[in-house]
């Protein structure tokens, strides 16, 4: 199991790439953010039936195609170049290593296969109203007559409004806990939030009493939400580099085309320098995705540190990537109509996601022993 | 510190797939070390300036011990002496010197610079007489390249060199060169077509710097450093006489051999170069302990971003490598370029971060200028982002050859 690109890998970003090329073009992803949330299912049942993307990383015992996090971060990478607007993050970053972090087999039977196939969406609800990322959960979970119900409020949850399931952290008695509850639960209130960046969504959700099922063992809680986060810290690194290469490719492209002063733009130095500084930044970036989905996969005790390296790294480098791309465009670089603003609302907002890189520069500085 | 412990959990988990053969030259490598290594130079890195005496004959007496072993020139073909390692043996023999603690000794600038030159675009004649020379030691180059008014814009250089019957004879003024005190032989680019345009007039000579116990018109005058110390010249160069055998690739052809590298010696620093990092890094957090900053949230978030770039060294040399053990041309990531931008700019900002931390401390020096080692390393850094090709050039170089964006005009 090696680091970084293979042949069969590289074989897989090109399969996925063709495949997102002609199914999701800037167009329609235009279309999508522009319209209701679900609206996004549609392109979703074609990733999973034609390619089987949220089987990728789960294990074939629970139907999956048993491949690992350095095949999901390709799959990332490739969807964050193209803004895909799917149920893939959410689903595969968040809800799915949750699941895993459970290790809640009976569960992880009943669930994972529907998901694997694509049938379900699933998300992960960990934040509450505080916005803090790595808070403990305040939301409460009591037992009544052999079942559990959970009350509170949960929000920046991702695909919050459609997922199918919903992987829920709450308090027990016996401490924190993760606990699946159905997207259609009674006592289940989902309010969609208009997004920043609109291609991803976030939604409210209030639990008033609202019937759960106990993953695991209460009280191992928060350790499977942080497994599960620097698991999706990772993806989302790759995602972002994904996102960063798109916006270099379009500096660069549009710098040997654009012509002031008689000459093209890209052949003044002030323009080549930010474009070789964003491809340092991003080959940094790479280097940490690839690292952190190899750790993930073959040496679980270095994920922490390394997810809080690619964290920080690639939210940097993809906001200044993104940034670049607009001062580069000039005007049209600020339109509505041209797609660099898509790209900026994404890189900003997803360094925030899961906390920005003075958090996990926070984070890392612990776990080093600073 | 945590990561020697976290990293080494990951020890039979290798993130790099080694061929049998390379995994059987590391051993080789290992054992050999292992019997021969000696102990006086235990902890030793290569001297980054001209050690005293007592060092420098034990590391010359090491780097004897390797050449009769057959650790000289390594990466040349077989043919002419090397041992034919590409950039993966070549690392993985990089990392068991570090491992073992001992400096890997190196005929420097001849093994690294004009060896690669003459084996690309030497005649059989120059082949033979000047590549046996490097590998024993016998000739020992310092560089002649950069003038005072040609320095990123190396290829405008004035340094005439006139033909006289089997000779050229070569005048000039040459600057910044480097390892001249143990130095025999300076090569040296000198025009030889000043009609011609700039790229098209150069030759690339080899000069002796004495012939037979005699000057041969090259003075060296040391330059005084930042640092206070000198590990520079400038040289003056009146008449100095080479056969034109020591022309490498043709007169007037001297750019394109300039500009040779030894292509297969690429990755050779992949799982070592952060390794001076990483002790760097350590280094810095023992002072800020010390002097109870720890706990200032600027300074940890500051020692964390360190951090994280050292990190980032250890992961692009990991992928550089499997890059090359599995026969992959690398990706943006492996440009030498990049790599160099990347730790020349931590490292100097790695230096500022330290004086900071330090701070008053960072006002005093000792007698007779005497610098504390992150005083040295701040202004040595700044060195490091101008040598070898400015920052500014490496940029150029990442816009124009990996990103493709169109040439200034006129340069």
């Amino acid at each position: 199991m090696s680091v970084g690109l293979t042949a069969e890998r590289e074989e897989l970003a090109d399969t996925i790439g063709g495949f997102l090329a002609q199914k999701a073009p800037i167009a329609e992803v235009r279309r999508l953010m522009g319209g209701a949330a679900g609206a996004e299912r549609e392109l979703w049942k074609r990733m999973s039936d034609q390619l089987a993307l949220p089987a990728t990383a789960i294990p074939e015992k629970f139907g999956g195609a048993g491949f690992g996090y350095a095949e999901l971060a390709v799959v990332f990478e490739e969807t964050g170049r193209r803004l895909v607007p799917s149920p893939l993050f959410a689903t595969s970053a968040l809800a799915v290593p949750a699941l895993m972090a459970s290790g809640d087999e009976e569960a992880l039977a009943d669930l994972l296969p529907g998901i694997a196939r694509g049938e379900r969406t699933a998300t992960l609800a960990w934040v509450e109203e505080d916005g803090d990322w790595s808070a403990g959960a305040r939301s409460t979970a009591a037992e009544r007559g052999g079942t559990w119900h959970i009350t509170g409020v949960k929000t920046y949850v991702i695909d919050g409004a459609t997922a199918d399931l919903i992987v829920v952290h709450a308090h027990t008695p016996s401490g924190p806990a993760l606990f699946a509850v159905e997207g259609e639960a009674a006592g289940l209130e989902r309010v969609p939030i208009p997004t920043f960046d609109q291609t991803r969504r976030l939604a409210r959700l209030e639990l008033s009493g609202t019937p759960a099922r106990l993953l695991g063992t209460a009280g191992d809680g928060d350790k499977a939400v942080a497994a599960a986060l620097d698991r999706a810290a990772v993806l989302l690194a790759a995602e972002m580099v994904g996102g960063a290469q798109a916006c270099l490719d379009m500096s660069v492209e549009y710098a040997k085309q654009r012509e002031q002063f008689g000459r093209p733009i890209g052949s003044f130095q002030a323009i080549k320098h930010k474009c070789a500084e964003v491809l340092v930044e991003l080959e940094g970036a790479r280097a940490a995705a690839y690292y952190g989905a190899w750790a993930a996969d073959a040496a679980p005790g270095e994920l922490p540190v390394v997810a809080c390296v690619a964290k920080a790294t690639a939210s940097e480098a993809f906001f200044r990537a993104a940034a670049e791309n607009v001062q580069i465009h000039g005007g049209i670089g600020a339109t509505w109509e041209h797609d660099a603003h898509l790209y900026l609302k994404r890189a900003k907002t997803s360094g925030i996601l899961l906390g920005d890189p003075v958090l996990h520069r926070r984070r890392l500085a612990a776990l080093i022993g600073l | 510190m945590i990561d020697e412990a976290t990293r080494s959990q990951s020890e039979s988990a290798s993130p790099v797939e080694l061929s049998p053969s390379a995994r059987a030259f590391q051993l080789e490598v290992r054992e050999w070390l292992a019997a021969n290594a000696p102990a006086e130079l235990k902890g030793r890195g290569l001297p980054r300036y001209r050690p005293d005496p007592k060092v420098k004959a034990a590391l010359d007496a090491w780097t004897e011990h390797l050449a009769e072993a057959g650790y000289m020139c390594v990466a040349w073909p077989k043919e002419f002496g090397g041992r034919g390692l590409g950039g993966v043996e070549v690392a993985l023999l990089n990392e068991e010197f570090h491992n073992a603690g001992v400096p890997r000794m190196t005929r420097g600038m001849g093994e690294g610079l004009v060896g690669p030159s003459i084996i690309a675009h030497g005649t059989p004649e120059q082949k033979a007489r000047f590549l046996p020379r490097i590998i024993a030691g016998t000739d020992r180059y310092c560089q002649g390249f950069s003038e005072p008014n040609s320095g990123s814009d190396l290829a405008s250089l004035s340094t005439r060199g006139v033909l006289d019957g089997d000779d050229i004879v070569v005048t000039g003024q040459k600057v910044w060169t480097s390892w001249y005190w143990d130095a025999t032989m300076l090569f040296c680019l000198c025009r030889t077509d000043p009609s011609a345009p700039k790229h098209k007039g150069i030759s690339y000579v080899l000069i002796p710097i004495e012939i037979d116990g005699k000057p041969n018109g090259i003075e060296f005058r040391a330059i005084k450093q930042a640092t206070g110390d000198g590990n520079f010249a400038e040289t003056f160069i009146s008449g100095a006489r080479a056969p034109q055998l020591n022309v490498i690739g043709g007169l007037n052809n001297g750019w394109r051999v300039a500009m040779t590298t030894l292509g297969n010696e690429r990755g050779a620093g992949a799982t070592t170069q952060y390794t001076q990092f990483d002790d760097e890094f350590k280094r810095l957090v023992e002072d800020a302990r010390r002097l109870g900053k720890l706990d200032d949230p600027v300074i940890r978030d500051k020692l964390a971003w360190a951090f994280s770039n050292v990190e980032i060294m250890r992961y692009s040399g990991l992928l550089l490598l499997n890059s090359l053990a599995g026969g992959r041309e690398p990706g943006a990531g492996g440009s030498a370029s990049v790599n160099k931008i990347r730790w020349s700019e931590y490292e100097r900002k790695l230096a500022e971060i330290a004086l900071d931390i330090l701070g008053p401390e960072a006002m005093v020096v000792g007698e007779s200028y005497q610098l504390a080692p992150w005083q040295q390393t701040f202004l040595h850094t700044r060195t490091h982002t101008i040598w070898g090709g400015t920052a500014e050039i490496q940029r150029n170089i990442i816009a124009e050859r990996v990103l493709g964006l169109p040439k200034e005009p006129n340069s």
